[in-house]
């Protein structure tokens, strides 16, 4: 064991977390937008947004990361950092929205019809009513889609983007020191979701209904 | 209008969107994927023998992980929890990277690929399947365990007689979407060098360099086959919600 290889490398690594944190909070946030207007599109009354919606959700759950990823980088050319975003918002998007709509569902009927018999608009409906019970009741298993979103980030390393995994490859290829590398960058990971579930459980009791 | 035909307008203008999407890509170079075509189905085959054979192993360890977590004393019950938890919170390439780092360490010899993927998705796979599985044996009723020990089953005759069985009916369906997710994630083992399709259908465009219509293959491929499995989940899930 030489762990003052990881002390060496320690810049390496501050970048590559720097940039699975950036690929994080820039995925996580686009997958939680179309994610909700996505899950809010698919439990409208109409016929052709609803078909589309479980389209989009179909078609994105079906498919692996990588996949997306290489054709976004290969087949359509963006750069590196878009085609990541896209492609971990795009894969992430279809499970909350599918996620959206199971909190939307379990909202009880009567509360929108009410807002309804009060004179409310659609979108006031949606805005102050539905959402805000919806998400609340969806918090938990959202803490575990930012937690897939953080894991998927190390996927961008194939397309070249120099995140944390990308970073233990290269420390790996230099020193031969993989084991002590992989040892860290696991704990590294381990601390963001630990973060997230801790943030998220924050979020939760100061938003509970009393 | 009525449901049906909305239902027809809306078949419609998928399929023609779909007619214009092969047009629009009808030069792309499929001969390169119609030429390569034994070699890319030996690549879903490895794909596929990847995913059955980590799910099993995954499952076996998922069971023993989920009776730990549920029954073993505490210092058991902490570390298969520490498992669980550790292995489903960090990135699948980085389960993968470890055990092909940690190999060397340990044996002194590199590892060769197909044990390094077989090891690194079983372990990934154990770890969720003992979720899938805990949850399928919480999910059986008490009166349960307790006919069984008052008939004078020991523990173990219980859990292999009465509990195991109806728990692998009531998980079934979620069996079956982690069999997708595997199936997904077998995509990433590409990284210690075993060709698999996502493996082969790269090693193809580096020869040929037809990415549009290789990279339309392989995501054709995965949507195919994990989109059957999902619909043999929605086709089976609401038989086994009625039934306990």
């Amino acid at each position: 064991m030489h762990w003052e290889v990881i002390w060496r490398y320690r810049e390496v690594l501050w970048n590559g977390l720097i940039f699975t944190l950036q690929l994080s909070v820039l995925s996580i946030v686009g997958s939680l937008v179309v994610g909700v207007v996505m899950g809010c599109l698919g439990a409208l009354p109409n016929f052709f947004l609803r078909k589309f919606v479980a389209t989009y959700v179909e078609v994105l759950r079906n498919l692996p990361v990588v996949v997306k990823l290489f054709f976004l980088y290969f087949v359509v050319g963006l750069e590196a950092m878009p085609a990541a975003v896209i492609a971990l918002v795009t894969h992430q998007s279809a499970y909350i929205a599918d996620l959206v709509a199971a909190g939307l569902r379990a909202v009880p009927r009567e509360q929108s019809e009410a807002a309804y018999a009060c004179g409310h608009g659609q979108w006031q409906i949606y805005r102050h009513i539905l959402l805000p019970q919806a998400l609340r009741i969806v918090a938990p298993p959202m803490t575990s889609q930012f937690i897939e979103v953080v894991k998927n980030t190390s996927t961008a390393m194939l397309i070249g983007v120099e995140e944390l995994t990308f970073q233990t490859q290269a420390i790996e290829s230099e020193t031969f020191r993989g084991f002590e590398a992989a040892s860290t960058v696991t704990l590294m990971y381990l601390a963001m979701a630990l973060a997230i579930a801790g943030g998220m459980g924050l979020l939760e009791r100061r938003l509970r209904l009393r | 209008m009525s449901e049906a035909q909305k239902l027809l307008i809306w078949r419609l203008s998928m399929a023609v969107l779909m007619a214009a999407g092969i047009w629009s890509v009808r030069d792309a170079g499929w001969d390169v994927v119609w030429r390569s075509g034994p070699f890319l189905l030996r690549g879903i085959g490895a794909t596929l023998l990847l995913t059955v054979i980590s799910v099993s192993i995954g499952l076996a360890g998922g069971v023993v992980l989920a009776i730990l977590r549920l029954f073993a004393p505490p210092g058991l019950r902490h570390l298969a929890i520490g498992y669980i938890e550790v292995l489903r919170a960090i990135p699948q390439l980085m389960v993968i990277f470890w055990v092909f780092y940690t190999w060397p360490a340990i044996t002194g010899s590199s590892v060769p690929g197909w044990w390094a993927a077989v090891i690194s998705l079983s372990m990934i796979a154990a770890a969720y399947l003992a979720e899938v599985v805990r949850a399928g044996i919480l999910s059986v009723p008490k009166t349960q365990w307790e006919s069984g020990y008052v008939t004078g089953l020991s523990a173990l005759q219980n859990m292999t007689r009465i509990i195991l069985p109806q728990a692998g009916r009531n998980m079934l369906p979620a069996l079956i979407s982690h069999f997708i997710m595997m199936l997904k994630t077998t995509s990433l083992v590409y990284v210690v060098g075993i060709i698999d399709f996502f493996r082969a259908i790269i090693i193809v465009n580096n020869r040929d360099f037809a990415p549009a219509a290789l990279y339309l293959t392989m995501a054709a491929g995965y949507f195919v086959g994990c989109y059957a499995l999902s619909w043999l989940v929605r086709r089976i899930e609401p038989r086994y919600a009625l039934t306990t």
